[in-house]
């Protein structure tokens, strides 16, 4: 089956500043795929390049295997996205925020609006401008979670949000994922990304440092006789951290 | 710890953040004071120049409600104080406001305050670096035209009361500025309200000094030009300033030392829980993020027009007691009424163009605040989403000019009994709105370019209304008038509607639209 995501040596500049130094990323469909690596290590970029909001300056990016910044608007009706910073409109209310990023998608089931709203336990009659960080991700996340895309990228989407609400935000993943949708979680924490994904990609400096099925890449560390190779997931995650 | 801890940081922080525009504003503020005087020196460098101008202009009531008491126009002196002091004050408190807000406001309503605030600086820190960065920056504006006019050979005296009588009103905006910014949460809104305090400031001068003189002494302007500078120099008056600005200033700092962060002292209201139906189309949502000024921009001209339109005939009759000024105005058009009112027309486009810049750059807006890409994501084109902002102001624009055309209409109707004027005027301020398109296009042109260089746009207005000002006034070179968009529009109601400028301004502004947005579908999201 054609990929949902495929990057081959994805190079992005900003100025004199390489973001992206030959990123490969490759999610299949039906996968929940992390995508780790360390704050300014380029996740952020390479989603906005596959959602065609910035240009590629190298390399390829295919989404549902066309090109994401020539094919922006019919691609976007087959995705939903969560930033991990989300501002809002001060003057709407959340309620009507959903709504209204729902209906560029064609509208939102009324239900599952409703349900994931007291899951998440939002007030949907305030206004945007008095949200925490973490009610405005919340918005952003039932806006995302109420349609029926078939790619959800999600970009860090429960920096500000408590723990229980976190949990919430997993219950909800791991429902869809079920239904046979497509996730790319970006995150800079392990564990959150353990916990969900069947496969992963990490990434540091805008390079992609390892990539394959959690699975894969837990026997792959635990059985490397290399003593410079790191011993374990976590090792290897550490490693990423650590100064070149 | 005391709440002005870190105030000192702060306002290195800002100085450092605004390295380059306030040097840039404060050199723009004195060259433009510069070309005023050198324009004047060459224009009535006689006695007998003066003498006619004299003649022209004093006790003209509807250049002394625009401009303000023509009795010190005998000197070089006193009609450089009368045609600089009220524009160079406005815009001196224009310059306050936005660099209060951006300080103060902008930063709190985008979350960077409560950093400071978490890293140990006092709650007072950030407004009062921000009121003393501007303050400041407003009294090297003042010295450099206290050198510009003592350069020239004005006399010494008098040209620092002028200077000072200049800063007392931008010192004034100083802290009005500041306690708008505490009345509301958004930074837009607040540049709104003291916009309409400085509009409130010029209206109740321009009634005060062609009616009861009691309305003058409640405005910040009127107490400007009562120093008289020149002509008859009176220094108690600046008492007022200094005074108004301590108050204000204090006031300020007590409604912030009272108020959460975040918040203003109007909390919003809760509202509903799902959307209206309007909001569930692009073009409706676009429509009602823009709708609060729109609103605003409308309502003030309209109830603009209408009271000077109710003042006009009270124009008409002292005119026509006087032959020497009647016949003034009959060279340049049959109804003094009529030129007044062109007059208040270009004056008033001007100033709503920055209604239209800020519409056609609500896209930057977005961009900048990180609200376009949640938008963006969805399957809404970047051009279309574009054009549906640039559109709605370009229509509200006409539409605002054409409701100040009716406001005018309305209000001499009220007086005169007579509404015949009706559909002559609503074409007059319709008339406006092809040079405000061509200005915002250009904007929209920037904003294409890159997101860096929409704040330009704010420059090229300003130019615009310096040479409008200038040109009025003074002595420019055909040329320079010419780049003006407002130079091109016919002076109507003074003189007949001609279609041809309009239509090919238009065109133009279409035409650079169009580009603008195929270069912004070319370019990165910020
Ligand atoms: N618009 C931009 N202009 C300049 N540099 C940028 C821009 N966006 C991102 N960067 C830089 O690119 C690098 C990657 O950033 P980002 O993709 O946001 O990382 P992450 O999301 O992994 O934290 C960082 O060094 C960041 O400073
Ligand atoms: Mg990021």
């Amino acid at each position: 089956m054609e990929a949902v995501i495929e990057v081959r040596g994805l190079v992005k500049d900003f100025g004199s500043t390489r973001a992206l130094d030959g990123l490969d990323l490759s999610v299949e469909p039906g996968q929940v795929h992390g995508f780790l690596g360390p704050n300014g290590s380029g996740k952020s970029t390479t989603i906005r390049v596959l959602l065609g909001l910035i240009k590629a300056s190298g390399g390829e990016a295919r989404l549902f295997g066309e090109d994401p910044w020539r094919r922006a608007v019919e691609l976007h009706r087959r995705l939903a996205y969560v930033p991990g910073d989300v501002n809002l409109w001060p003057n709407l209310t959340g309620g009507e925020t959903i709504d209204m990023l729902g209906s560029l998608r064609g509208g939102l089931d009324p239900k599952r609006r409703e349900e994931l709203v007291e899951r998440f336990e939002l007030d949907l009659t305030k206004k945007a401008s008095t949200y925490s960080k973490g009610n405005r991700q919340k918005v952003a996340l039932v806006a995302a979670l109420a349609t029926d895309a078939e790619l959800f990228i999600f970009d860090e989407p429960t920096s500000g949000l408590d723990p229980l609400k976190e949990a919430v935000f997993q219950e909800c993943v791991k429902e869809i994922t079920g239904e046979g949708h497509t996730i790319l979680l970006s995150s800079h924490i392990l564990g959150q990304v353990e916990h969900l994904a069947d496969t992963l990609t990490i990434i540091r400096s805008g390079k992609t440092v390892e990539s394959g099925s959690i699975e894969e890449l837990r026997k792959m560390t635990h059985e490397s006789a290399d003593p410079d190779r790191p011993a374990s997931l976590e090792e290897l995650f550490l490693s990423v951290y650590e100064p070149k | 710890m005391s709440r002005f801890t870190g105030t000192g940081e702060a306002l290195r922080f800002a100085l450092k953040r605004d390295r380059l525009l306030l040097p840039l504003c404060v050199v723009g503020l004195i060259g433009w004071v510069g070309l005023y005087v050198a324009s004047y020196s060459g224009l009535y460098g006689t006695q007998a120049d003066l003498n006619s101008l004299y003649k022209s202009v004093a006790g003209n009531p509807a250049l002394v409600a625009m401009v303000g008491p023509t009795d010190g126009l005998r000197t070089l002196g006193g009609a450089t104080a009368w045609e600089t002091l009220p524009v160079v004050s406005v815009i001196s408190a224009i310059f306050a406001m936005f660099v209060v807000i951006r300080h103060t406001r902008a930063e709190e309503e985008d979350g960077r305050s409560e950093l400071l605030l978490a890293a140990g600086s006092g709650r007072l820190a950030t407004l009062t670096a921000a009121m003393i960065v501007t303050a400041g920056s407003l009294t090297l504006a003042a010295i450099g035209w206290l050198v510009v006019f003592l350069a020239t050979g004005y006399e010494a005296g008098s040209s620092v009361l002028l200077v000072l009588s200049i800063l007392g009103f931008g010192y004034v905006f100083v802290g009005t500025t500041a306690i708008c910014c505490q009345v509301t949460a958004k930074a837009r809104t607040a540049r709104g309200l003291v916009g309409i305090v400085i509009g409130i400031a010029w209206f109740l001068r321009a009634l005060g000094d062609t009616g009861p003189e009691a309305l003058t002494w409640l405005s910040p302007l009127g107490w400007a030009q009562s120093t008289k500078a020149y002509w008859d120099d009176t220094w108690w008056p600046l008492i007022l300033p200094v005074a108004a600005t301590a108050t204000t200033v204090g006031f300020a700092l007590w409604l912030l030392s009272r108020r959460d962060i975040g918040s203003g002292l109007i909390q919003p209201r809760p509202g509903p829980d799902r959307a209206h139906p309007s909001l569930l189309h692009p073009l409706g949502f676009s429509l009602r993020v823009q709708r609060g000024s729109i609103i605003g921009w409308t309502y003030l001209l309209f109830v603009y027009g209408f009271a000077i339109g109710a003042v006009g005939d009270n124009i008409t009759g002292i005119l026509e007691s006087s032959d020497a000024l009647t016949a003034a105005f009959a060279g340049t058009s049959s109804n003094i009424v009529d030129s007044y009112f062109a007059t208040i027309f270009t004056v008033l486009a001007l100033m709503a163009t920055g209604f239209t810049i800020g519409g056609v750059l609500r896209p930057h807006s977005e961009e900048t605040h990180d609200r376009a890409a949640l938008l963006l994501a969805g399957p809404l084109g970047k051009v279309r989403w574009a054009w549906g902002h640039v559109l709605i102001a370009y229509a509200a624009s006409a539409l605002m000019m054409a409701l100040l055309g009716l406001g005018l209409a309305l209000g001499l109707g009220v007086v005169t009994g007579d509404f015949g004027e009706t559909g002559r005027l609503v074409a007059s301020g319709f008339a406006q709105a092809p040079a405000m398109w061509l200005t915002a296009s250009l904007a929209v042109l920037l904003f294409g370019i890159s997101s860096r260089a929409s704040v330009a746009a704010w420059g090229l207005l300003v130019a615009f209304v310096v040479i409008w000002s200038v040109a009025s006034f003074g002595d420019l070179p055909s040329w320079i008038v010419d780049l003006s968009p407002y130079s091109h529009v016919p002076a109507v109601p003074a003189v007949p509607l001609e279609a041809g400028p309009l239509v090919t301004m238009t065109a133009i502004a279409a035409a650079v639209t169009t580009i603008g947005l195929a270069l912004w579908r070319r370019r990165d999201l910020l």
